[in-house]
Formats: structure tokens, C-alpha cells, sequence
């Protein structure tokens, strides 16, 4: 099998399964616990908080482990949102935050996204007002990889002493991702970037001050009841390490070239490819059905996904891809490729023989229809 | 893996079917050459989700190089079992299957033949009928169905881009005893053989009676002349209704459930074509076939009952009319005398006998004597002004001459005893009883004992005030 959808998760790293191992077994203990089983457990959290604090560059006290990526998203969301109040969010913002907002009762400000699927800095500008209780950015695109300009836009808040929340869930997995200024949170996920599924954090100096929304026995500062996932912090913290220290630079670099490479050989355009994007990522329009695509491809023995999913008898667009200006017949094209670090040469070639071979078949078989 | 190995078109078809194009958005086209009544070669077109693609690409690879009646076998079940997709509901299939058998069924309507005979052809409407009809036949039958036009903007129209649900429930019964199901597009046709000349009729002042010419020169011809071209000799209906042989010539009689007897409606029907046709329900009563249907475990059992006429939709004619018609305007409405009582919405609304909607008060309830459109009037007089005694016949058929006969003048009127007066095409009906309401583009059927040896259709009716029967 050829796994070219790392964007949707990744395989579990080296790194973060040697750190996770001895947590899962013999340093079983509950964290909470005074005992030297509880201390062993207690001595791996406090270990696996001051690293991803030190990656991030915030205090540990401003730092708390969460059962994943949305939850750390529906935690800053329905916690800054806890007393009411406006929103500012970007039109193209995953469903862990773009839901909550749906569901809110208060007014929420869409901010447009340009042709490219960044983030229209003046656009946002404009919205953001001092008083508002949030404004919602991600740090890259989970569709299309594009990165979204967050320093300027944490400046901005910061200067309207507006709470900023970052989701940078698909960021963290190819892009430096750092704790920002004021009052601003940081989503992360494990699992995107080399770590298990069912660990994430909430990061930086906004975790201070944030309501809580789930109570429990009081861990993780109140914010996120629970007896903790020892194991899943210490892969976590091993992970986001591996992905943003210095040795990562080269193997982003050459992440994007082999992306760059597939995208020549395909000859399709991509979405958001005048951007700056996810070294791995990829969001290729095929021209005929993404989902038929991804089916040939997987019979290939090749896992990408479609950009577009058919549900309940109708395709609908990805509304990214509308907000991006991409009409609903080019969208439905849509195939999301995206590379890890373990991807090779050789990998690429296969997936673009065989893109190659399903485009060419599904052509001649769009072509006959009418 | 979905083989697109079959993607394409041929090339000057033997067939072709469409399908899809619906909310959805899938959209599947089928074209297949054939040799010798077999299928040479078969392509497919598909802008379609991956489980409407598989099912065409699997649809194609099963096809080539069966009859077309052994491709005929091929349907949703099977496609869904072979092509299996996470997520793929049977909805999405049929896409395909219902383009594929379009292509089939295009395919005889162009004039395909299979080879080999000795078959038996069922005519499948989907209702519990024929259902019965199919379960009781031999293993080599297969089954037609007709699709016919329905109107779109009837309240139970089916979806234009697919198969209608009746088709599809007939093809599944089919598949379900693993016999051959073929569906023939007569849309076109129909709607210009005989929803045309309803329209026409009304505007003409009569009440045509659609589906006694439907049943006398379209549907049942059709299905005997394609069910020869695929090598069966005698075709199988779900009617009400006997065939009974007179002095060598077959007529259609009474079924033996007078409730539901259907011989009316099949008096137009020539013996030639009655002559391939049998009726096995026509010695069984509704409820038993229900119960026997039941006994099948044959989901149609409870199935509404369907009478209306079919093109409706289950919608009003008048309304139909409104859609279809020239639209000539509203009109006077006359007493016999021709002082205007009040004002009609267009003639093409009412028949003799009628009451509802003439919003006219006057002493005593007036009934609809007669429509005259090219004055665009509509005539109303009192209920004993509307008996009749003596019914001008024109196309008039008689298949064994007889002076004396039964006439029945409506599907759901009694039949009297009359004399048939003069010959040729045109004659009198002299009844024994005056009869309420004969209106004028109805079929009569003309019955000696319980067959029906003659029919016409009403061209005039003269009013008789005495001894009105109602």
C-alpha cells in the first residue's frame, strides 16, 4: 500500500512510539495519584508538558493535553464564547471550529479567503472590532495546504485586544508552528504529524485566562477533566519535536519537491498552488469525479482522498473550495494528495502512473455520456 | 477496481439508453452493437459517483456477449452484490441499471430479435396483477413492461431522469425468479397515440375513453409484436377479463370477478392480437389473487389499487386539460333553449351527466346535457332531460354480427339490452331502457352473453324523457 493522505492522519512514528511504550505498560499509573505508580505517570506528564511548552514557546502552566484536535478547538471556541459576545472566523475553517460557530447563537463574522485560499488580511482587518470575544484563523488549510498569514493576523487581534484562537492541526504536521502573543490559543493534534489518534493540546497564554466547558476532577488546569493520557502526551510531545526541530527543514524541503514533482508529472491544475502550501500537500483537479479517482486509485493500492464526498444523493462542493471561487462541476474534481516525510520517489511515480491511468479511462467515459 | 476497459461509445448503436442527470447528478449512457440477436459489443458513459460507475463498468463486462435476453437477467441486486462500495446505497445503482436497460430496451424497440421461440412474454405493470401472473409462469417466461408518458406535473409523476418506480419494481420481481426483464421507452408514442387524441377529444366536445384505445390499438399490439421479436408467441396479462373462441374466433368475455371485470375496457382489442394473449386471472376473483399473491410473499400484495386513468398521475383531468389544452376560454353555459345561466371556465371541463362545477341555481338540479365547442357553450337541463334511448354508433367493429346485444356504454355502467340498427361503421343503438348520461367518445362494448362481440364509439346521444333509468 501506498499511503499519500497524510493530511487524514499518519502513521505512528518511531520517535513518538518509543516515547508513548513505556506508559502504556509500566508507568501505568494515574497521574493524580501520590503513590509511586501515580509519581512514575505524574513525572512523564510534567515531562511531555514542558516539551511541547518549550516547542511552542509558552509555559507549561499554559498548556493543556485534550483528547485531540477538535475537542482543543471546541474548548477554546465554547470556552471564549462561554459568556456570549461577536466572532470574526474565516470562511474556510475546519469543522472542529466552523461547527461550533454554526451552532452559536451570537453573531458570527465570515472573513473571505482570496482565489489562493489565504485569508484576506484587509478583509479580516476590517471585521475585527475591539470588544469582539474571538477571532478563529487556521495556521494552514486542511483542503488545500495553503498557509494562512497568522503573525499578522495575532498582531492584529493583539493590538484590538481581541482572543485569538489558531487552529493548527494540519499546520504543525509541515510549518513552524508557534505559541503567538496576547491572549491567543493553538490547537494541535497527534496524530497528524507522526503521533497516536486521541491526543492533542491547547497551547499558549490564552489558556489562562479561558472558561471552562467541561467539568470534571479538575485536570489539565480545569480545562479538560479526565484522568490524563499519559502515553498519548509523551508521543505528542515526541512527535511535534521530531516535526519541528532543525532536522525538519530538510525533510520538508525535500517533502516539497517530491509534491512539486507529482504536480508537474499529473498535468492537472491544483487549488491554491500560487500559495504558499503544506510541503507535502497537494489538491489536484482532476477534471472528472474525485471520488472515482480515489476509488481507482485505492483498487491501485493507493489511499488519497476526494475532495468532495456525495452525501445523501447530492455532491456537494467543498465549501473551501466555493469560498476559494472554485465552481461546483472543477471542486467535484478535486483529489487531495498529500505526502509524510516517509514518502519516497518511488511512491510518487506509482501514484502518478496511476492517476494517470484512472483520469485517462474516466475521460473517455465522461466524454461518452452525452 | 472499477474497469474502465468498457468506457465509451459504439459506434452506430443497436442501442442506446440514458439514465440520471437527477438531483443527484449522475449521469450514465449505455450503446451496444449486436450480432445475430447477441450482444457483440457494449459501452459505457458514466459522469457518475464510483458506485454508479462500478455498477455500469460491471454491467457492461456481464453483458457482452449474452443475448439480449440473457442480459435482460442482469439487475440491481446483482450489480450492488458484484460491485460493492463502502457507502454505496442501491439508489446509486439503479442509475446504471436503469441506462442499461434502457439501452436493451431500445435496442427491441429498434427492432432486435432473439433467436429461438416457444417463449412466454408476462406483462409487468409492478402491481400485484401481474406479479401473480409472473410467479405462475414457466421458467423460461421473461417480462415486459411498457413505460409509458406520464404526466410530469401530476401530483404522483415519477422522476423524469430514471426509471419510474413501477418499472423498477417489475424488473425486480423479474430478476427475483432470475427470469429476463426487458422495459420499452414508448413515451413518444404514447403521448401521440393516444394522450393527443384525449386532448383532442375533449375539445371536440366528448369524453374519450383513453385506455379502451390504449388497450385496443396500442399497448397490447405492442407488446405481442416485441414479445415475437423475442421469441415469444403468447403474452400473459394480469386482466380481469376471459378469452372464450366462437365459432374459431377468439373474444374477449367477462372475468369471472365482476367487480373487477376489465372486458370493457379490452372490447377494442382485435382477435388477431387477443389471439396471442391470455388472461389466467380472468377465472379468479381480486381477493383471491391477492391472497395467493400473499402466499408468494410478493411484496405487492398490498399494493394501492390503480384505476385512474394512467398518464394522470394521479391528478384531475380537468387540471390536465388546462396544462395540455388549446386553453380555448370561458363560455356561456345554456339551458336547452339557449338563455345563458352562467359562465364556464372552458369546455373541455365537462362531460354529460356531470353537476359538480356548474355553479348555476335554478329550480330543479341541473346536470350537463351536452358541450358544443365550437360554440364554446355548455348545455344543462334537468335530470329526466338526460335519459337516452338511442345511441348513434361510428367505428363501429363487430367481430361476430349480431342484432341483438348487451351494450355497455360506460367501464362502470351496467350493460342494457339493445338492437343494433343498419351496418358498416355507422349505426343506431336502439336501447330497451333509457340509459343517464351517454356521452359521446365513450367506447360501447357490445356483449352476447359474457363476450364481447362488437364495439363502437358513441357519436350522439338522442334525449328521451320517458322512463329514464339511473
Amino acid at each position: 500500500m501506498i499511503y499519500l493522505d497524510h493530511a487524514a492522519t499518519t502513521p505512528l512514528s518511531e520517535v513518538a512510539w518509543r516515547a508513548m511504550e513505556p506508559y502504556l505498560r509500566e508507568r501505568f499509573g494515574n497521574p493524580s495519584e501520590p503513590h509511586a505508580a501515580g509519581r512514575a505517570a505524574r513525572a512523564g506528564l510534567d515531562e511531555a508538558r514542558v516539551s511541547v511548552a518549550a516547542t511552542l514557546g509558552c509555559a507549561p502552566a499554559e498548556l493543556v493535553f485534550t483528547g485531540g484536535g477538535s475537542e482543543a478547538d471546541n474548548l477554546a471556541v465554547l470556552g471564549r464564547l462561554r459568556d456570549g459576545g461577536r466572532v470574526v472566523a474565516s470562511a474556510i475553517e475546519h469543522p472542529a471550529v466552523r461547527e461550533p460557530l454554526r451552532a452559536y447563537r451570537g453573531e458570527v463574522a465570515w472573513a473571505p479567503v482570496g482565489a489562493d485560499g489565504v485569508i484576506d488580511l484587509v478583509a479580516l482587518g476590517a471585521l475585527v472590532r475591539p470588544g469582539d470575544a474571538l477571532c478563529c484563523v487556521m495556521a494552514a488549510n486542511n483542503v488545500t495546504g495553503a498557509l494562512q498569514p497568522v503573525d499578522a493576523i495575532a498582531e492584529l487581534c493583539a493590538e484590538r485586544d481581541v482572543p485569538l484562537h489558531v487552529d493548527a492541526v494540519q499546520a504543525a504536521s509541515g510549518s513552524d508552528v508557534r505559541a503567538l502573543p496576547g491572549r491567543a490559543t493553538l490547537a494541535l493534534a497527534a496524530h497528524k504529524l507522526g503521533g497516536p489518534k486521541g491526543v492533542g493540546a491547547l497551547a499558549g497564554p490564552g489558556v489562562r485566562d479561558l472558561p471552562a466547558v467541561v467539568l470534571g476532577g479538575g485536570q489539565e488546569h480545569g480545562l479538560r477533566p479526565g484522568t490524563e493520557n499519559v502515553a498519548g502526551a509523551a508521543a505528542l510531545a515526541a512527535a511535534l519535536h521530531e516535526r519541528q526541530g532543525p532536522e525538519a527543514v530538510a525533510e520538508r524541503r525535500a517533502r516539497a519537491a517530491r509534491r512539486d514533482r507529482l504536480e508537474q508529472a499529473v498535468g492537472v491544475p491544483s487549488a491554491a498552488h500560487s500559495a504558499a502550501r503544506l510541503p507535502g500537500h497537494a489538491l489536484l483537479l482532476a477534471g472528472v469525479r474525485g471520488d472515482v479517482v480515489v476509488h481507482q486509485l485505492d483498487g491501485a493500492g493507493i489511499c488519497v482522498a476526494a475532495g468532495s464526498a456525495c452525501a445523501a444523493g447530492s455532491t456537494e462542493p467543498s465549501y473551501v473550495l466555493s469560498a476559494m471561487g472554485i465552481d461546483a462541476a472543477a471542486a467535484r474534481g478535486a483529489v487531495r494528495v498529500t505526502l509524510g516525510p516517509e514518502t519516497t520517489d518511488a511512491d510518487v511515480d506509482a501514484f502518478v502512473a496511476a492517476f494517470t491511468g484512472a483520469r485517462t479511462g474516466l475521460l473517455r467515459a465522461v466524454g461518452s455520456v452525452a | 477496481m472499477i474497469d474502465l476497459g468498457r468506457a465509451g461509445a459504439v459506434d452506430r448503436p443497436d442501442g442506446e439508453g440514458r439514465a440520471g442527470g437527477g438531483a443527484c447528478d449522475d449521469r450514465i449512457r449505455f450503446t451496444l452493437a449486436l450480432e445475430a440477436g447477441r450482444i457483440a459489443a457494449i459501452r459505457f458513459g458514466a459522469d457518475a459517483c464510483p458506485a454508479a460507475t462500478a455498477a455500469a463498468a460491471w454491467l457492461a463486462g456481464e453483458a457482452e456477449g449474452r443475448s439480449l435476453l440473457g442480459a435482460a437477467r442482469l439487475g440491481s441486486q446483482a450489480a450492488h452484490a458484484a460491485c460493492w462500495i463502502a457507502g454505496a446505497r442501491l439508489g446509486c445503482i439503479e442509475v446504471a441499471v436503469d441506462a442499461f436497460h434502457a439501452a436493451l430496451g431500445d435496442a427491441v424497440v429498434r427492432g432486435a430479435r432473439v433467436p429461438g421461440g416457444g417463449r412466454l412474454a408476462v406483462a409487468m405493470s409492478g402491481g400485484v396483477d401481474s406479479a401473480v401472473a409472473l410467479a405462475e409462469a414457466p421458467g423460461d417466461a421473461f417480462g415486459i413492461t411498457l413505460r409509458l408518458w406520464i404526466d410530469p406535473l401530476a401530483p404522483d409523476a415519477e422522476r423524469a431522469c430514471c426509471a419510474p418506480g413501477s418499472v423498477r419494481r417489475a424488473r425486480d420481481l423479474c430478476h427475483a425468479r432470475g427470469l429476463p426483464h426487458v422495459s420499452l421507452d414508448l413515451r413518444d408514442a404514447f403521448r401521440t397515440r393516444i394522450v393527443a387524441p384525449f386532448v383532442a377529444g375533449y375539445e371536440a366536445g366528448e369524453t374519450p375513453n383513453p385506455c379502451t384505445s390504449c388497450n385496443g390499438s396500442f399497448r397490447l399490439h405492442e407488446l405481442v409484436t416485441v414479445a415475437e421479436r423475442l421469441g415469444a408467441d403468447r403474452v400473459r396479462t394480469g386482466h380481469y377479463a376471459r378469452i372464450v373462441e366462437i365459432d374459431g374466433v377468439p373474444l374477449v368475455a367477462r372475468g369471472e370477478d365482476r367487480e373487477k371485470d376489465q372486458s370493457y375496457m379490452l372490447a377494442r382489442v382485435p382477435p388477431d392480437v387477443l389471439a396471442r394473449l391470455e388472461f389466467p386471472l380472468g377465472r379468479r376473483t381480486k381477493p383471491e389473487v391477492r391472497a395467493r399473491a400473499a402466499s408468494l410473499g410478493l411484496a405487492a400484495a398490498g399494493a394501492r389499487e390503480s384505476q385512474e386513468v394512467c398518464f394522470l398521475g394521479g391528478g384531475d383531468y380537468r387540471s390536465f386539460l388546462h396544462r395540455y389544452g388549446s386553453g380555448a376560454g370561458d363560455g356561456a353555459i345554456e339551458d336547452e333553449a339557449g338563455r345563458e345561466l352562467g359562465r364556464h371556465a372552458g369546455v373541455a371541463g365537462f362531460t354529460p351527466g356531470q353537476r359538480r362545477g356548474i355553479g348555476v341555481s335554478a329550480a330543479e338540479p341541473l346536470y350537463v346535457l351536452r358541450t358544443e365547442p365550437d360554440r364554446n357553450a355548455i348545455v344543462v337541463a334537468p335530470l329526466r332531460r338526460l335519459g337516452t334511448r338511442s345511441v348513434a354508433l361510428r367505428d363501429v367493429v363487430m367481430h361476430r354480427e349480431r342484432r341483438r346485444v348487451e351494450a355497455k356504454l360506460r367501464y362502470r355502467s351496467p350493460a342494457v339490452a339493445a338492437t343494433l340498427l343498419g351496418d358498416g361503421e355507422k349505426r343506431t343503438l336502439a336501447l330497451e331502457r333509457a340509459l343517464f348520461a351517454v356521452a359521446p367518445g365513450q367506447t360501447a362494448a357490445l356483449y352476447e352473453g359474457d363476450a364481447v362481440v362488437g364495439c363502437g364509439t358513441i357519436a350522439r346521444a338522442v334525449p328521451d324523457d320517458d322512463g329514464l333509468v339511473l
